[in-house]
């Protein structure tokens, strides 16, 4: 298939992530809506065929399979962005848009998990998990509080990178588990720019007006 | 001058950008402190009388706020003056948010949650000031004081010296330092959540950057020791 192909779910952080960025990088696309809830259709044979986790989302693009939102996004911003913003080559740019990628795919998943146990009713300890998130988060606006004192408004470079699409759904959908944005002014801050970057599109649980 | 229980920190002045809102508590109760577009600082009930909804999950146009729900919109003094779905009606007086006096001091945004005729705390310093940030606790106001004592900041500019604590009025403190000197909002969220509202007296020129990441290191151990030691050991 030709293209650029989504697998999808609508209410899903990580699919979500994907959408900002194809809509920021202006990419035409195609999704194809998964019933992972309440199906779970994301973890049955065929979607195991092309993500053994069983995870969402799942990327086609050309001949190219991917798993893995923050590994989609340094695909689509690699192929697609000749400036080299969205993800910079090199230098401690790129080290930071790595080492906050990885904090976002690794350490703030917990805030997904806080999230589906609280709209979902997943296993798990929604109190313990709605305290790993709030740590995180606090990680987060401890660095863009720091960063205000620079002068800068990213986590990563003095530009949107994909660091900042990637982080961007665990803080705006907090809500969903129970964290308000009261304490949180850096992440505030750095919010209403991500919401004014050209692109930028909400999902359910974040408010189109701000 | 005397304006002990009144008078409350509620953010520092540069979290609250025009245009923005965001929620609150004090001891207990839900607000909102928002910033109108012409850079007025206001704090309402965080209540909108319609349904209910909390009003720092809506938006600010111009000098009105507006509820998520259904896009009710209030002027600054909290009236009702805008229902969409009745786009033709004049909104009854009686459609009304409670509203607080609100001033910025020091830095800071400073609300009377009772009427009243009092100054709000002023410190001495009257100069320029610089934000550092609001810190958060999961302790009372005086486990939080405590833990300031014996937790301070070394000084920005010059050696090591003593540091000296002293309530200026109310829920306004000044750390001093060497030469440096920080100004203190201690806002009580509830009886056991406390925030820290922190500014230097001083020029920009002199602590803008690394000045302000000196004493934000300091806020980071000052939660890591309240976070980590028992509590007792920190009022000791």
């Amino acid at each position: 298939m030709a293209g650029i192909v989504l697998y999808n779910y609508e209410l899903d952080e990580n699919c979500y992530k994907v959408r900002l960025a194809l809509s920021m990088l202006g990419l035409k696309w195609e999704p194809i809506a998964v019933n992972a809830f309440p199906g779970n259709e994301q973890t049955t044979p065929p979607f195991l065929a092309m993500n053994p986790l069983g995870t969402l989302p799942i990327l086609k693009d050309g001949d190219l399979t991917l798993f893995g939102a923050e590994a989609i996004l340094a695909h689509l911003a690699r192929s697609n962005d000749p400036t080299d913003k969205w993800l910079p080559a090199e230098g401690a740019d790129f080290a930071g848009v790595m080492q906050w990628l990885v904090f976002s795919a690794g350490a703030l998943a917990v805030a997904g998990e806080a999230r589906r146990s609280s709209l979902f009713d997943t296993p798990g300890d929604g109190e313990a998990l709605q305290a790993s998130a709030g740590k995180l988060l606090r990680i987060m606006d401890d660095h863009m509080i720091a960063r205000g004192y620079e002068g800068l408004d990213w986590f990563a470079a003095g530009h949107p990178t994909i660091a900042d699409i990637a982080l961007f759904p665990a803080f705006a959908l907090s809500r969903d588990f129970g964290i308000d944005h009261d304490e949180y002014a850096g992440l505030r801050r750095w919010g209403r720019r991500v919401r004014s970057l050209p692109g930028f599109v909400t999902m359910p649980g974040i408010p189109d007006y701000y | 001058m005397t304006t002990a229980g009144v008078w409350h920190p509620v953010a520092l002045s540069a979290s609250i950008e025009p245009g923005s809102s965001a929620g609150t508590h004090i001891d207990g109760k839900e607000f909102v402190v928002w910033r109108d577009n012409s850079g007025a600082p206001h704090m309402w009930e965080d209540r909108c009388p319609h349904r209910g909804m909390k009003l720092s999950f809506g938006f600010v146009r111009g000098d009105h706020i507006a509820c998520l729900y259904h896009g009710w919109q209030y002027d600054t003094a909290g009236q009702c003056r805008y229902i969409p779905a009745h786009p033709e009606l004049d909104v009854p007086g009686s459609i009304r948010v409670p509203v607080f006096q609100t001033v910025e001091v020091a830095g800071m945004i400073w609300v009377a949650t009772e009427p009243t005729e009092s100054a709000p705390p002023a410190p001495q310093e009257t100069g320029e000031t610089v934000s550092v940030r609001s810190v958060f606790f999961g302790a009372a106001i005086d486990a939080v004081l405590a833990a300031i004592e014996t937790t301070p900041p070394r000084p920005f500019s010059g050696e090591a010296a003593a540091s000296v604590l002293r309530q200026i009025d109310g829920r306004l403190y000044a750390l001093t330092v060497g030469s440096d000197t920080l100004l203190l909002g201690l806002h009580s969220l509830s009886g056991e959540r406390t925030a820290l509202h922190v500014v230097i007296a001083g020029p920009a020129a002199r602590y803008s950057g690394k000045g302000q990441a000196h004493f934000l290191a300091w806020t980071a151990e000052l939660r890591h020791r309240i976070e980590t030691q028992p509590a007792a050991a920190v009022a000791a």
